[in-house]
């Protein structure tokens, strides 16, 4: 039976874009409710998926739901689709936040139907990238996510929009012009475009030094997870882009650095990776601990959350390239948390610049008193962040950190992850400090006539504490699922 | 190939030898005493036949004259072409008389466009 | 015989007739509104008649001088379509030069003749005069305004189209003197029976690609771009930058890979020049885009700059053995979605500077609200022409870059994908200044039917192509079928 699923997931939100343009002069509401609509029926497909997802140990290794169609015989490219263990979290992760970036800009005003058009684009071309199974389309919806966002953060956005945008923009398409050369040159190696063909291939080139080649799919990767050297459009893009683009910048348009360096860098070229590993571990530590140092420092609250993203990603590199089954397990369960974790963190700053207009740590104080939902919300999302047991954020960094420091498959990764560690206790620091700064000391009076969280709002952010605590209270029902995706990749690496 | 080329070379020949060969001939009559080497006033100057030039050179002509030229260059093509297919009348046949028609209708609308254009009127 | 052969030529004769109906018409008919009928129904009558020739796949005609193979045929058809499209997008731009209307069309149906006859000739006379007869027909075209831009743009584009017609003139002499012939074909065998290049016929091959590098806009034969595309009617801009460009990728693909495609040790020499202009070519144009704030002189660089990309192709062509196909077929496809994508940013252009007259970047502000059909649609082929999907542009640069890479010039497309990222600056900066900032005045820009319809074409066609690109890449693919190889 072949229902295509995963091209309905895909395509939902297109169908979507395609009735709210083609209406002529809808209301807001209308386009509002057509836009929830399409990213809900989106998601419950995929969780219907999730449900139908094959757990059995004869699926480990085997993609799921695969579609394949030829899409231009010409280069072998195809229209080949397919979820395994490693992508099917980060397809649901999306599928959530579609929903709920939805329904965090409920109170948009501002060109309500191109805004809404550019949010469901930007859920269909990540979940492409999550789906692909051909190089060229991964390739393709990579670059479409693009368009979309550059112009959510420079017409939608705040402060220095156009800056932001700009360098977003200019940032990405750096990395994946790299990109699109290192898969032609590995087409030209290989000759086929086919992700799953390509794993665990045994690859030898006289054309470029594998090294290259890996450096020059790698880098478009490190911009968007970003890693160290690299992560300064991020801030920015972050600071300025409107509360729902944060939402799924933060929460899954990161998350597509992690997946295409386990997808692509580490299955193909599994050797390559293991003797660079210490590299990419030096710089995952310095991100940990240089991006949580940088947090301290920062007075603007969305500013604060985008340096914790950098701190926080540098987990999820750090347990890539400990190339373990169970650090590289942890990373793909931190992407997890950290999207939910963070997208909820952005959509509670939303929520708190909409009521009192300010951003400043400094202007801020006491608000526990004017806003109580708004204060647990936030206070849930800020103890998950610093991984607080019994939340999906303490299992992630858990795994992450147990599976690095048992790694041997290079030298010195118990220093690695010792000196990560203390990212932990730093983002307890900045998070209690600005949860305390915020909303705890004495309440000021010019904030006494704001509202707490509405109906609307306190559905998107409960749903968001609902995820966080489920998969932290029982994590199995991801942890099995990834186990199965990262499996063969650990196997290939031989360790 | 060389050969075709030599004909070339002969014919550039014969051009430079002409052109040097004219100036020259005046003074080899001279010498033979066929012409007298009286110097006049008139035989001084350069431009030896014809009138006078009267004023200055730099004369404004009508641009009409402009058009009558290039409207005397599309007969000049007409004659081109038309005498030698005149000539071999019988052995081009119909194809060439379709051919010509085609060549005329052409020159036609030249014609036909000068004149809507007002090119014929003398205003 | 000579008269049966006419069947090969019949588009061409059907345009010539048109052309001249179109004079006459306009002598006689004061509704101006029926030439560009006339035009549109002269080119698809050209077209049907280049369809009725498709598949007679490799012949040559009138002893040699055109051939009708499929490679010939699909471009008859590009220069067809694209005529099209800029008759339609002139209908209102004519208003301009409200007394020339017929001569316009019909010139500029004159200059798709000659065009139409390059990208068919296979000889090296035939590929002249018919070059002339489209460079002729352009001069005028491009002081058609008669404003003080447009008759200076005019006259550079004369004084060195003339110089590089003289160079190409040269080095065709010196091919002809060295291999006896004028024929690609016939210049061709003569390569298959010796085995070293003498030094002369190297500088003929090297004068000849200087000849079409003027026309196909690379460096360092670019200088004249920016000034005639700037200061010609906008219509001829584009047809310029993507008719004319298209034509000279054809003829000079052709007069490679027939008449200096063999043996190995020939058109090696080639590519190595071809790689270096090419780099050179889309680093030059993407650079000093970045600094016009004029639109046309933009679109003129970045026109430039594509020339680079096409150029990756030829010299990936020129380092295949045999002349890889998939390779030629890249080039087509990428010729193809260039035009469409050039063509209705072009149509936009001219709607929008119909409407506020001015062609400066900076009056383009607000947009976004005073027409967000125009500045959506302009907005799509910027993003084509950028490289990012879903357009046609990604999967024309994939195809082209990957055949590149596929013969070891990976060097020449890292700096082709750093290019593509230099030129989002320009790109997005006319984006940018759609969509944020505020109008300078509330008026609507509105467009004319004709316009509406080129740019849903244009629209729809990009669009089509970025996503479901197989078929199209089926059509490239039996273009790259070439008389005599």
């Amino acid at each position: 039976m072949n229902l295509n699923l995963l091209s309905w997931i895909i395509f939902l939100p297109i169908i979507g874009i395609i009735v709210i343009a083609v209406l002529p002069k809808p209301g807001q509401k209308t386009v509002k409710w057509i836009a929830l609509s399409f990213a809900l029926a989106s998601f419950l497909i995929s969780i219907a998926m999730f449900w139908m997802f094959d757990r059995s140990g004869s699926a480990i290794g085997h993609m799921q739901f695969e579609e394949k169609i030829a899409w231009i015989p010409a280069i072998n490219a195809y229209y080949h689709l397919g979820v395994d263990g490693l992508s099917i979290p980060l397809v649901i992760l999306m599928t959530f936040l579609g929903v709920v970036s939805v329904l965090v800009s409920w109170k948009i005003q501002l060109r309500p139907k191109e805004y809404f058009i550019w949010i469901l684009l930007l859920e269909s071309s990540i979940l492409g990238v999550f789906c692909s199974l051909d190089l060229i389309l991964f390739f393709l919806f990579w670059e479409l996510e693009l368009i979309p966002m550059y112009f959510l953060i420079s017409i939608w956005g705040s402060g220095r929009k156009e800056y932001a945008a700009n360098k977003y923009l200019i940032y990405t398409l750096v990395g994946s012009s790299f990109m699109l050369a290192g898969i032609l040159s590995t087409y030209f190696i290989t000759h086929t475009f086919d992700l799953t063909a390509l794993a665990g291939i045994s690859i030898t080139s006289s054309f470029i030094p594998l090294t290259v080649l890996f450096f020059l799919l790698i880098v478009g990767f490190a911009i968007k997870l970003p890693v160290f050297p690299l992560h300064t459009w991020l801030p920015d893009a972050h600071t300025n882009a409107p509360t729902a683009a944060s939402v799924i910048l933060a929460g899954a348009l990161l998350k597509m650095g992690g997946y295409g360096m386990i997808r692509l860098c580490v299955s193909m070229l599994p050797q390559i990776a293991v003797q660079y590993a210490p590299v990419m571990c030096t710089l995952a530590v310095i991100g940990v601990v240089y991006g949580a140092a940088v947090t301290m420092r920062q007075t603007d609250l969305k500013r604060l959350i985008a340096y914790s993203s950098v701190s926080h990603m540098g987990y999820v590199l750090l347990g890539i390239f400990a190339l373990n089954q169970v650090s590289l397990a942890g990373a793909s369960l931190q992407m997890f948390s950290h999207g939910v974790i963070t997208g909820l963190l952005f959509a509670m700053v939303g929520l708190v610049y909409d009521k009192t207009h300010t951003r400043d740590l400094n202007n801020l104080s006491g608000l526990a008193r004017q806003m109580p939902i708004i204060v647990v919300v936030f206070s849930i999302a800020g103890l998950a962040s610093l991984g607080l047991p019994g939340t999906v954020g303490f299992i992630a960094e858990f795994i992450t950190f147990a599976g690095s420091f048992a790694s041997i498959t290079i030298a010195g990764m118990k220093i690695f992850t010792l000196i990560a560690v203390t990212g932990v206790v730093v983002t307890a620091g900045y998070m209690l400090w600005m949860l305390q700064r915020v909303f705890y000391g004495y309440p000021l009076d010019k904030y006494n006539g704001v509202k707490d969280a509405d109906a609307v709002e306190m559905i998107s952010t409960f749903s968001f504490v609902a995820v966080i605590m489920a998969v932290g209270i029982y994590p199995a029902v991801l942890t099995n699922v990834i186990n199965m995706g990262v499996a063969p990749i650990a196997r290939l690496i031989g360790m | 190939m060389l050969e075709q080329f030599g004909y070339v070379g002969i014919f550039l020949l014969i051009a430079t030898g002409f052109t040097v060969l004219i100036p020259l001939l005046p003074k080899l009559f001279k010498l033979m005493g066929l012409i007298p080497g009286k110097k006049t006033a008139a035989k001084l100057v350069q431009y030896e036949c014809g009138m006078q030039t009267i004023g200055k050179t730099w004369v404004q002509f009508n641009f009409r004259y402009y058009y009558f030229a290039v409207l005397f260059v599309l007969l000049d093509m007409l004659t081109i072409f038309l005498y030698p297919w005149a000539v071999n009348i019988k052995d081009l046949g119909v194809g060439g008389l379709v051919a010509v028609g085609i060549f005329l209708v052409i020159l036609a609308v030249g014609y036909i466009y000068a004149w809507r254009k007002g090119a014929l009127q003398w205003k | 015989m000579l008269i049966d052969e006419m069947k090969y030529i019949t588009p061409e004769i059907s345009l010539l007739c048109f052309a001249l109906l179109i004079v006459v018409v306009d002598l006689f008919v004061t509704r101006k509104g029926v030439l560009p009928i006339l035009s549109v129904i002269g080119a698809l009558v050209a077209a049907f008649f280049t369809v009725g020739l498709w598949g007679n796949g490799g012949i040559s005609a009138f002893n040699n001088m055109i051939a009708i193979d499929q490679f010939g045929l699909f471009f008859k058809l590009l220069i067809l379509a694209s005529l099209v499209l800029v008759v339609m997008a002139s209908n209102k731009y004519v208003l301009k030069f409200e007394k020339f209307q017929g001569e316009y069309y019909a010139v500029l149906m004159l200059s798709a003749i000659g065009l139409m006859l390059l990208v068919s000739a296979v000889n090296l006379i035939t590929i002249y005069v018919s070059l002339e007869l489209s460079s002729i027909s352009l001069y005028a075209l491009v002081s058609f305004l008669k404003d003080k831009a447009s008759s200076e743009a005019g006259l550079k584009y004369l004084i060195l189209g003339a110089v590089a017609s003289a160079i190409l003139l040269y080095g065709m002499a010196l091919t002809f003197g060295l291999t006896g012939s004028t024929g690609l074909t016939a210049i061709a065998d003569y390569f298959r029976t010796s085995s070293t290049a003498s030094p002369l016929l190297l500088t003929g091959l090297v004068l000849i690609i200087a000849g079409f590098g003027f026309k196909i806009a690379s460096v360092p034969f670019q200088l004249w771009v920016p000034d005639v595309y700037e200061g010609a009617p906008t219509p001829i801009t584009a047809y310029l930058s993507v008719a004319s460009k298209a034509a000279g990728f054809a003829v000079i693909t052709r007069i490679l890979m027939t008449a200096f495609g063999q043996p190995d040790w020939l058109h090696a020499e080639w590519a190595i020049i071809i790689a270096v202009l090419a780099a050179l070519t889309m680093t030059v144009g993407n650079v000093t885009a970045l600094v016009q704030t004029n639109i046309k002189r933009l679109f003129g660089y970045s026109s430039i700059a594509q020339a680079g990309y096409l150029m990756v192709g030829l010299a990936a062509m020129g380092m295949a053995t045999q002349g890889n196909a998939d390779i030629r077929s890249g080039i087509i496809f990428f010729l193809f979605s260039y035009t469409l994508t050039n063509l209705g940013a072009f149509i936009a252009i001219i709607a929008i500077s119909n409407k506020i007259d001015s062609d400066q970047i900076a009056d383009y502000t607000g947009m976004g609200k005073r027409s967000p059909l125009l500045a959506g649609a302009l907005t799509l082929f910027l993003v084509s022409l950028t490289g990012l999907p879903p357009t046609a542009g990604l999967i024309a640069k994939i195809y082209i870059f990957n055949g590149a890479v596929d013969q070891g010039l990976l060097w020449l497309v890292v700096i082709a994908v750093i290019n593509s990222v230099i030129s989002a600056f320009y790109y997005f900066r006319v984006v940018k200044v759609m969509w944020m900032g505020e109008p300078a005045s509330q008026d609507k820009v509105t467009s004319s039917w004709p316009e509406w319809t080129a740019l849903a074409v244009c629209c729809i066609m990009v669009v089509i192509i970025g996503v479901a690109p197989g078929a199209f890449v089926g059509l490239t693919q039996a273009a790259v079928k070439m008389f005599g190889i």
